[in-house]
């Protein structure tokens, strides 16, 4: 088995286990964005406390890289401050475009989405989540 | 017919209510009876005799128990559900305007639903299975699916084999058949479910072009409409 089929199996695996999938009780932020393109549309809400995401939760309709980076979002982003997921997403962009690798902190696994970098046609299914959840943050009280 | 029947029968026309007008021959008096139910004081028989008529889209005589009646049908025009506001559908989607059909076409990606594209069809820029529950699928309903993505066109396929649609229509090749056939297998659809869905769709009739593949889907859909199954 190539690395690059044991991250595609990761991915999928990822994608699978729908990590904070569904939706939350009186959300402070929310926010729906879309690919025009393929279709793929993520909502996330969060609810913030002390300035950092108490809780996050998202609906996808996309594919298994949407998915997947919803899921790693719904497991690892409670507790990120607005300025760290900002990190998180330029770490997961640098990732992709320059295929620099991503540190561990503040948002960890990102390295999954390696094998995304070779086909910039789909970076914009992995940073849609991403997206989603910097706009939800921008625009939540607490 | 009364005023008050005349006008529950125009609201029923706006809601696309299925509706039967019944008239007695006799004295010329008449009443509405809808399929399905509801109306206070109807002969069981009646019923049943409007329910057939409207289920085969055709008025007709009927000789009941109080005498002969005239049983007018007003079903709500048969609608299509284009999934994928694709090429081929900028065809089908007038086509079967001009059939008297309702069509809409369902897509979540912007960029082809637009406007422009399908100029006086109802656009519907979601994902299937949240469009196809809001717009309701029931047995005067044809659902075609043509993104060739399975990410789209499945959800559609699974909201349309769970419900009494007449037509069930997939575009693609017969490679692609097979696989989309076992993809809905696994979701737990069994061979009888599957032998609903129209793939390679439309009638062999050797159509080359966009506009001749929509003939074909649209003459299969027909097919199944008048006829209950496609006259290959």
């Amino acid at each position: 088995m190539t690395a690059e089929d044991l991250y595609q199996e990761a991915l999928v695996r990822l994608a699978r286990e729908r990590a904070g999938a569904g939706r939350l009780e009186g959300p402070g932020g929310s926010a729906t964005l879309d690919n025009p393109l393929c279709g793929d549309r993520v909502t996330v809400e969060v609810r913030l406390a002390g300035g950092r995401i108490e809780a996050v939760a998202h609906r996808v309709h996309g594919c298994v890289l949407c998915e997947a980076s919803a899921s790693l979002l719904g497991s690892g982003a409670r507790g990120l401050t607005p300025a760290q997921v900002e990190a998180a997403r330029g770490a997961v962009e640098a990732l992709l475009r320059q295929g620099t690798p991503p540190p561990e902190a503040p948002l960890g696994g990102l390295s999954v989405f390696t094998p995304v970098r070779n086909v910039p046609s789909r970076h914009t299914c992995v940073l849609l989540p991403f997206d989603a959840l910097r706009a939800a943050v921008s625009g939540a009280k607490g | 017919m009364r005023r008050d029947t005349l006008a529950a029968l125009r609201a029923d026309l706006a809601a696309k209510r299925p509706v039967v007008l019944a008239v007695d021959l006799a004295s010329g008096s008449s009443r509405l009876v809808h399929p399905a139910g509801g109306d206070e004081g109807v002969d069981p028989a009646l019923l049943s005799a409007a329910r057939q008529a409207a289920a085969d889209d055709q008025s007709r005589r009927w000789d009941g128990p109080g005498g002969p009646m005239f049983l007018r049908v007003y079903n709500p025009p048969v609608k299509l559900v284009i999934v994928g506001a694709v090429h081929i559908a900028q065809a089908l989607a007038p086509m079967a305007r001009l059939a008297g059909y309702d069509v809409a076409v369902v897509d979540p990606r912007r960029s082809f639903a637009t406007e422009e594209r399908f100029q006086g069809v109802e656009l519907v820029r979601e994902w299937p299975d949240e469009a196809l529950a809001r717009l309701g699928l029931g047995p005067r309903t044809a659902v075609v699916t043509m993104t060739h993505d399975p990410k789209i066109d499945d959800p559609a396929l699974v909201a349309a084999l769970r419900a009494p649609v007449f037509y069930i229509g997939c575009l693609g090749s017969k490679k692609t058949q097979a696989a989309r056939r076992e993809r809905l297998a696994r979701q737990g659809f069994d061979e009888a479910a599957l032998a609903r869905l129209h793939g390679p769709v439309g009638l062999p009739i050797g159509a080359v072009s966009t506009a001749e593949i929509a003939v074909s889907i649209l003459s299969e859909l027909v097919s199944c409409l008048r006829q209950g199954s496609a006259s290959r």
